[in-house]
């Protein structure tokens, strides 16, 4: 049996998806990245691989994507992250009567992927000029208000009145507008859901620069904050589709990928 | 009370050619040198020019009084008819924008804040001695606002005023009458008069030296091509300081070679390599970012919508008459009708233009540079992507500016711009296949 790869080197996190021939998910990995991105990349992989019951050989095609895409030497080919998360979302999309809009927060950018009706990528923006808006914004709230990044979804659901406004658009910035809210009396539920509200709505007016179809898909690792997606929702009008592992899209489309290049080279090598 | 005494640290004087600003060209030499295999033999004239002019600081010689330009509207035929030398100022250094930054506001264009800072600097590079004229057209605001700026730094300004409105016949003679009124500010400078012959002379050096770029812009239409973009932005570069009968002896000998690799069916690029129209902001060396990001992840540059290339060197000069008067209104014409600058109120001839070349070189897509604060080219990029969109072309938008700092999120960008370009080409022939 064949199996193909996707690793997402991301500033943040490493994702890796292992797919079968039949392009259908075997499993998928994350870790930290660190700063040793090759080696960390590497013991990924493996853990993944040992987690299958699978050797290094029955990978038959490795694709890298994300930031790191060009370190990892281990890899047959690479990518840009924007064509991956696009392949990704397009299979994980078909499940839902198709998806055309990807909507990505990641840990350090956000994206917008206008895809047609084959997965290709049509259009798409990028804001990779600053953190706001980004999953770092969250790791800066979460630490300001001592909390676990992993609390700030249900906290969300806590607050009692409308979600503060939060006017700093520089990540950095609002940690000051935080601190100076606590200290004026107001609680953390509010607090946080105005920040999910900023990093929404900042998210939508991207979203609009490439033009938003239905269906919108959602991915990226702040996806799994449910907090952040009910703003997200909120501030889009429409319905979302969230994978079940947001943060692995990307991965994924990329180990679609090396199954479709692999299936490729292999029918006209018969020709 | 401490017995330490303080003292002035002198400053330290570095050679230039080990300086910082050397380095940023050094840099980019290098890389579009070493980085890029079967660089054509007859650039080594054009690599070894860039290196000893902007990373050695070697002297640019010129004959006759120096006319130094800010802008491709300025007539340099005219300015060769006084038996003198025009040279283009406009800058593509990062370490001069900086420099720049301090008359500009905070956003706005990197290629007059380099200018600026160039020229209010004591060592100028390229070295080409200080102007006795500078001709500033009146084309875009901040250009013009320069002017004065340039006129307080000490050079001899002379604002040529160049038309807003393309269409009239209003504007037309507007412009004719300003041409006219620089040829009476020539020869005041220059003390010479503007002879039939003169002008006949200065026709035709400039004339043979765009048949020479026009002759090397068709090896272009070849697919797969023969010969890579950036290289082809270095010989434009070239021109805006390198004695023109020389430039054009060494275009005319990459032509031929060119000649030759199309007769022996040579390949630069592998055969699905994208093709790109880049247009919009000018590529100016050191600046090459956008084009050598463009080539390094796989795409070519096979033609060009930029005034720093195709712009500057495409159009001729049809002369009706063979009198002064009218070769001037003549040369006026050239410069008025064919401009495709945003500089104007609409932009047909733009557009029309920008379709043309896609079709012509078999574009792929497009890539539209606009450096921020450049309105000009960020405003019309709305009706430029509206009409690409109706004909079915990719076209990538990417504001930037001189910094080297977003390289790397500009080149994941292009790379997926270029992943999408080679999926449609796939699709497209599959359906046609």
């Amino acid at each position: 049996m064949n199996y193909f790869a996707g690793i997402d080197v991301g500033s943040t996190a490493i994702k890796v998806a292992v797919v079968n021939e039949a392009g259908d998910i075997a499993g998928v990995h994350v870790t930290a990245s660190g700063s040793l991105f090759h080696k960390n990349s590497l013991e990924a992989l493996n853990t993944l691989l040992d987690k299958l019951g699978l050797k290094r050989e029955d990978v038959r095609y490795l694709i890298a994507t994300g930031y790191g895409r060009k370190l990892f030497k281990e890899a047959d080919d690479s990518i840009s992250e924007i064509t991956a998360n696009a392949i990704g979302a397009f299979e994980a999309g078909k499940a839902f009567g198709g998806v055309r809009t990807i909507i990505n927060i990641g840990g350090q950018d956000s994206k917008a992927i206008q895809i047609d009706d084959t997965g290709n990528v049509v259009n798409f923006a990028m804001n990779d000029k600053c953190a706001a808006g980004t999953g770092r914004f969250l790791d800066v709230a979460a630490r300001n208000l001592d909390l676990d990044l992993e609390e700030l979804g249900e906290y969300h659901f806590k607050s009692e009145v409308a979600p503060l406004n939060i006017n700093s658009t520089c990540t950095v910035f609002a940690e000051s507008e935080i601190i100076g809210l606590l200290a004026n009396g107001h609680g953390k539920a509010e607090i946080i859901a105005g920040i999910h509200y900023s990093i929404a709505s900042r998210t939508v007016r991207l979203a609009k620069r490439v033009g938003i179809e239905d269906r919108v898909y959602f991915d990226g690792g702040p996806a799994l904050n449910k907090g952040l997606v009910a703003a997200l929702q909120d501030e889009l009008g429409r319905e979302l589709v969230i994978p079940e592992h947001p943060q692995t899209t990307t991965a994924f489309g990329a180990a679609v990928l090396a199954r479709n290049e692999f299936v490729a080279e292999q029918s006209s090598e018969k020709v | 009370m401490t017995n330490e005494t303080s003292k002035v640290i002198p400053i330290q004087s570095i050679p230039y050619s080990r300086s910082r600003q050397a380095g940023e060209s050094q840099d980019v030499l290098d890389h579009i040198i070493d980085d890029f295999h079967d660089n054509p033999e007859s650039m080594q004239y054009f690599y070894d020019l860039f290196r000893s002019v902007y990373c050695h600081g070697e002297e640019v010689k010129h004959e006759g009084m120096l006319v130094g330009t800010t802008c491709i509207q300025a007539p340099e035929e005219l300015i060769y008819a006084f038996g003198a030398t025009p040279m283009r100022l406009c800058n593509g250094s990062y370490h001069y924008d900086q420099k720049g930054a301090e008359f500009m506001p905070s956003k706005s264009c990197s290629l007059v804040k380099a200018t600026l800072g160039m020229l209010n600097s004591d060592n100028v590079i390229p070295k080409i001695g200080k102007p006795d004229m500078i001709v500033n057209p009146t084309t875009c605001d901040q250009k013009k606002k320069s002017s004065s700026m340039m006129g307080d730094m000490g050079y001899k300004v002379y604002d040529l005023e160049f038309p807003n409105v393309k269409e009239s016949e209003a504007s037309r003679q507007y412009w004719q009458r300003s041409v006219r009124q620089f040829a009476t500010e020539l020869r005041q400078l220059t003390g010479r008069k503007l002879t039939k012959k003169g002008l006949q002379a200065a026709f035709n050096k400039t004339g043979r030296a765009q048949a020479a770029f026009r002759k090397l812009h068709s090896y272009r239409l070849l697919s797969p091509s023969i010969i890579l973009g950036k290289d082809i932005f270095l010989v434009t570069n070239a021109y805006f300081f390198d004695d023109i009968t020389r430039w054009t002896e060494k275009v005319e000998a990459l032509n031929v070679e060119l000649e030759a690799r199309k007769q022996a069916g040579f390949k630069a690029v592998q055969s699905k390599a994208p093709r790109v129209l880049f247009t919009g902001s000018p590529p100016i060396f050191p600046n090459l970012k956008l084009p050598l990001l463009i080539e390094e992840a796989g795409g070519v540059v096979v033609a060009d919508e930029s005034c720093s290339a195709n712009r500057m060197l495409y159009d001729m000069t049809a002369v009706d008459e063979w009198m002064v008067n009218d070769m001037v209104d003549s040369l006026a014409d050239k410069y008025l009708k064919p401009c495709t600058c945003p500089i104007f109120t609409k932009n047909e001839d733009r557009k029309r233009r920008l379709l043309d070349l896609v079709k012509s070189f078999n574009a792929d897509g497009v890539v539209y540079q606009a450096f921020s604060g450049c309105q000009v080219y960020e405003m019309e990029y709305r009706s430029v992507a509206e009409a690409f969109n109706q004909a079915g072309i990719p076209m990538l938008y990417v504001e930037t500016d001189y910094s080297p700092d977003d390289k790397g999120q500009l080149s994941t960008r292009i790379e997926a711009f270029l992943e999408s370009m080679k999926n449609r080409k796939k699709q497209k022939q599959r359906a046609a296949g």
